[in-house]
């Protein structure tokens, strides 16, 4: 039996998920924000819609409760709609609960990928070297069969999306870093940091070193979105356990410092996940209000202007949506970029990727990525910034695809590139 | 529905376009009010030949359905209470055509109003009608339900920017009207219509050149009815704000709660905004300003840049919304009143309110007298419930007993379709029920909407019933006898348009319904007989500062309605009283300049050259200036086609009145 939450942790106080969900008063002003709805035209895939779908469940009204299925696993998880809503009523949060119920079991794959992200990284790490290998040496077909084997079929297909193939990765780079002797940071590499894009951890560090002066790397495990999103919430508790824990044994100040703003919207969450702990709320909140994402700490930082190509800002939902960090990229970017900056329309629409989405519903993913191309594309750039990792994944393949004159960086990889220079050439802080 | 009805859905749509799911029928179960209903399958096309299909195989089989487009209505309109198909319009989204020097839009129903707004914004024009709901609300459901928005006070409400509907009717026939037709008004007639009388796949609309200057004035009152009263002071001194809106106490904290909209800490709030040249919104500023300091308003701010502008907004766009974090469920009443009314009004929701136990947060377009009363409730609660909906009827009573209406812009749909009873006479209700069995035989488009079901009883008027001038009085009980003796008739007003009277006709004539019955200068309304001679009821109204937007022309007001021999006049007419065929009168609309309880007949007699019944009186709406207008040609007589001849039907199945033009071929 998948745990359900049954508390959440609203913009109105405690209450359970029914209550949560009985929050929505269907008045419909989240429809335009809901990205599957607004390609689709489906009351059924609309945040609306799942939130009405949701309390059938709940009140076991609907005879046929797997014909909810559909509606439920087309939701992004973005939280658009929770940041349209006057309400806030946590979408996101109160999908998630249907999917448990409809669920018997926990996801097997998410399962085992948990399993291996938050306990066993070194072992996550040795199958996927294997599987970066194969690829590397033009054996995708035969990577393929291998992850599938020992039952990552969904990584299978993620492989086939993910561009890169690193051989090393984040945390045995970043374990060589001698302990700094007055920590000014904590870094927590996210899953996708961490095991596809180290480039974008090791620019991470470097712009906090550069900023904020010294700091350590918190050799953290999963934070447990994984989990809470496809798997068993429990898993996740026992993630967010592991890493409150390490972040005390490391001093327990902050800031703690992540660059996937999926991860670190959910790290700032972790007080939801232990309502009915009150020693574990009390730390999680301790936790929670000690973490940064990278947009947070750009915005309010000394940033000098670099020579760029026409640059434009995607929002990676989890920052603007999921910590209300509208302005923070988009604002670091401007400065990074200063006259090569270019506004996005629907900046802040999802690209699709969100975490396994772009596996589970390609379909869907494929229609909200080309959309997001062409408005990238509309704008002129030749470089998009997102602050997510999925989005990276996302909209390397998406624009590579759909616009190939543009490529696609994280914030950390543009404020490190613009640091070196501005050392190199001497650049003020830009306007 | 059985298995060859699903069977026969699924040709009739493209792939992926027919859902039948339980989930995703109880999707489709509800709108933004209170009551669900589950349809049996839901089809989303997205062409016009899609939705003809489907309306043609409902028709053959019976079936009943619902066209909805983003479901946001607030009367339950959208709701299938009756099963069958519902027709959801979200994916025919198209924008087709923008013509900036036509001034005209063409858009299919699913065009959400935003996006409408954006693309045109871009060319430097607008369309005004601007529900609140306009970020998600499609246009397809604006016309459905002619909604209005802050800034029709100055502009008009969805049916005064629509120029063509094309619509796919209950036979399944594609048909396309124009507001340029000659003969009654079917377009008219089809706004408004809540989807009861046809499926529109699409719209052309007017639009307008985006004004050089917009100001907007917020101010604090030290009680909601010094701000109503206010209101009226603005009115009656002739200034035409384009948005004039009032929050009480209630609604501004609920709002801040929200967002920081930094009202002032007053009961009340009005939020007044100016358009037009830079001059005209400069000196209707000061004029505002110079009123708002007469009738005791505190904390007046100013703002012209649009970002400024939006700041003062946020909390009345919010307004609605922000109830939903008071409790599960929100019931906003749309009852309407003539502005001078507001303060009676407000006194009397307060009554309602204490009497049932309620806190309303009050929000109005208070210059066209559109009041909302949000109530949070929680619908999970049967007793608290019952005191919510007890209280909100009570207050649309209020309205109709105030000479208003029960909706200004949400429609009846199922909420309010009782309350009919207390607006409207059984004769009216009757005429709505022929014109919809006139035109949807079968009875399948959005059945169980609007009014009463004819057996459920019947209830007094909220309010008595105008006297009829002895000389109406006088028409009425000779139609009556010509009806019984099956005599046809002839109407004629002035004898300046058309002269002869067929030798078998009795006449009707309109000339001695001469009398202005009501002139209401604070409201800017006139009731006047149809008998009246438009030039000189011009040179009166325009000796006391008042103006019709009519030009030099002769003959009677009746006259110039019933031939369309001014069009532009349908703008400004609010009511009328008509003498059905039968002798009865049925009296629609009213003083409110707002009002979309029950088929628009007032517009749909425009041209209808005394063949629908015969204009006793009409009530129109003044203007504070005059208006250089040309006089067109001639009015053209219509030769009645298809649809025409079936809302003659309704009126008057025996061709009685001016039968000539319905005549068989």
């Amino acid at each position: 039996m998948t745990l359900q939450l049954k508390r959440l942790l609203t913009d109105l106080g405690e209450k359970s998920s029914y209550d949560a969900a009985s929050q929505c008063c269907r008045c419909g002003y989240c429809e335009q924000a809901c990205p599957t709805y607004v390609v689709t035209g489906d009351e059924t895939r609309s945040a609306r819609g799942r939130n009405q779908l949701v309390r059938l469940l709940m009140e076991q009204k609907l005879a046929d409760p797997a014909s909810a299925r559909d509606g439920l696993d087309t939701c992004l998880l973005c939280g658009a709609c929770t940041a349209a809503c006057y309400a806030q009523v946590a979408t996101a949060d109160i999908v998630l609960e249907g999917r448990r119920m409809l669920s018997a079991e926990p996801h097997r794959l998410a399962r085992a990928l948990t399993w291996l992200m938050a306990e066993h990284r070194e072992l996550l790490g040795l199958l996927l070297k294997a599987a970066n290998l194969a690829k590397r040496l033009g054996l995708t077909a035969l990577a393929r069969p291998v992850l599938r084997l020992i039952g990552l079929p969904g990584l299978a297909l993620a492989e086939e999306h993910v561009q890169e193939a690193p051989l090393t990765f984040l945390h045995e780079i970043l374990r060589r870093r001698p302990p700094a002797a007055d920590p000014q940071w904590l870094y927590f590499a996210a899953c996708g940091s961490d095991f596809l894009y180290p480039r974008v951890g090791e620019a991470t560090v470097a712009v906090l070193e550069a900023l904020r002066g010294e700091g350590d790397f918190m050799d953290n495990g999963c934070c447990g979105l994984l989990a809470y999103n496809y798997g068993d919430a429990a898993d996740a508790r026992a993630a967010a356990r592991r890493n409150i824990a390490r972040f005390e044994a490391a001093g327990g100040q902050g800031p703690v410092v992540g660059d996937c703003s999926s991860c670190v919207a959910f790290l700032k969450s972790y007080p939801q996940l232990f309502l009915s702990e009150p020693d574990w709320r009390k730390r999680a909140e301790r936790f929670a209000a000690a973490v940064r994402d990278v947009p947070e700490v750009l915005a309010a930082a000394p940033l000098p202007g670099a020579r760029l190509p026409a640059t434009t800002c995607h929002d990676s939902c989890r920052a603007c949506h999921g910590q209300g960090l509208k302005d923070e990229a988009r604002a670091a970017v401007r400065r990074l970029a200063g006259a090569s900056y270019r506004e996005l329309a629907e900046s802040d629409m999802c690209c699709g990727g969100a975490g396994a989405y772009a596996f589970r519903n390609p379909a869907l993913s494929d229609d909200l990525v080309r959309r997001k191309a062409s408005r990238i594309a509309a704008t002129g750039a030749r470089l998009a910034v997102a602050s997510g990792t999925s989005c990276l994944i996302q909209l390397a393949q998406g624009l590579k695809k759909y616009y190939p004159e543009c490529e696609v960086v994280h914030i950390s990889e543009l404020a490190a590139r613009a640091l070196a220079q501005g050392d190199i050439d001497g650049t003020q802080a830009g306007a | 529905m059985t298995k060859p009805d699903f069977a026969a859905l699924q040709d009739a749509l493209a792939p992926g376009a027919l859902l039948t799911g339980e989930a995703q029928l109880a999707a489709y179960s509800y709108d933004g009010a209170s009551a669900r209903g589950r349809p049996e399958a839901v089809a989303l096309p997205r062409s016009a030949e899609e939705v003809r299909r489907v309306v043609e195989l409902c028709r053959r089989r019976g079936i009943p359905y619902v066209a909805r487009g983003a479901g946001t209505n607030l009367s339950g309109g959208s709701v299938p209470l009756r099963g069958g198909v519902v027709l959801c319009l979200a994916r025919l989204d198209r924008i087709l055509r923008i013509d900036t020097s036509a001034l005209c839009a063409v858009v299919e129903p699913g065009v959400v109003n935003l996006k409408l707004q954006e693309e045109l914004e871009r060319t430097g024009h607008y369309y005004a009608p601007d529900p609140s709901s306009f970020r998600v609300s499609t246009i397809g459901g604006n016309i459905a339900e002619n909604s209005g928005g802050p800034r029709c006070l100055k502009y008009g409400v969805t049916t005064d920017h629509v120029l063509a509907l094309e619509a796919v009717m209950p036979g399944g026939e594609l048909a396309r009207f124009s507001a340029e037709d000659a003969g009654p008004e079917l377009m008219s007639l089809l706004v408004g219509s809540e989807g009861t009388l046809g499926v529109v796949t699409k719209a052309w609309l007017r639009i307008l050149p985006l004004p050089a200057a917009v100001r907007t004035v917020l101010a604090g009152f030290p009680s909601v009815e010094a701000a109503v009263r206010c209101v009226s002071a603005l009115i009656a001194a002739g200034v035409v704000p384009r948005a004039l809106e009032a929050l009480d106490r209630a609604t501004v904290a609920t709002v801040s709660a929200y967002r920081k909209a930094g009202y002032p800490d007053t009961e009340a709030v009005l939020l007044i905004e100016m358009d037009g040249s830079a001059e005209s919104t400069a000196r209707e500023a000061a004029e505002v300003e110079r009123l708002l300091a007469v009738h005791g308003a505190s904390e007046v701010r100013s703002a012209e840049q649009a970002e400024d502008r939006e700041r003062l907004w946020e909390g009345r766009r919010g307004a609605y919304a922000a109830c939903a974090r008071l409790a599960p469920n929100v019931l906003v009443e749309d009852g309407v009143v003539p502005r001078d009314r507001l303060p009676e009004v407000v006194r009397r929701i307060r009554d309602i309110s204490a009497r049932h136990g309620i806190q309303p947060a009050l929000l109005f377009h208070a210059g066209d007298g559109n009041i909302h009363p949000n109530i949070a409730y929680d619908e999970r609660d049967p007793e608290q419930t019952r005191r919510v909906k007890a209280a909100g009827q009570e207050m649309l009573r209020a309205c109709v007993e105030l000479g208003g209406s029960l909706s200004g812009e949400h429609g009846i749909g199922t909420e309010k379709r009782e309350a009919m009873r207390w607006l409207h006479a059984p004769r009216a209700l009757r005429l709505f029920r022929d014109i919809k069995a006139a035109i949807d035989p079968e009875g399948l488009a959005n059945p169980g909407k609007m009014w009463p079901d004819e057996d459920s009883g019947e209830e007094p008027l909220a309010r008595p019933p105008r006297p009829l001038s002895a000389q109406a009085r006088l028409l009425a009980e000779k139609v009556k006898a010509c009806a019984g003796q099956g005599r046809p008739m002839a109407v004629r007003g002035s004898g300046s348009r058309w002269k002869g009277v067929p030798p078998d006709c009795a006449e009707l004539a309109t000339a001695r319904l001469d009398a202005v019955l009501d002139w209401d200068q604070g409201n800017y309304t006139i009731t006047v007989e149809a008998g009246v001679s438009a030039r000189s009821l011009r040179a009166e109204l325009a000796s006391q500062g008042f103006h019709l937007r009519l030009p030099e022309l002769g003959g009677s007001l009746g006259g110039i309605l019933a031939t369309k021999a001014w069009p532009g006049l349908r703008e400004d007419v609010l009511g009328a009283r008509l003498i059905l065929a039968d002798g009865e009168v049925v009296d629609l609309g009213g003083k409110v300049v707002k009002n979309v309880a029950g088929y628009d007949v007032p517009r749909l007699v425009l041209g209808s050259w005394g063949t629908l019944g015969v204009i006793v009186d009409v009530t129109l709406r003044l203007h504070s200036s005059p208006v250089e207008l040309r006089a067109p040609g001639e009015p053209r007589p219509f030769a009645a086609g298809t649809w025409q001849r079936r809302v003659k039907a309704a009126f008057d199945p025996r061709n009685l009145l001016n039968p000539w033009f319905c005549a068989q071929p």
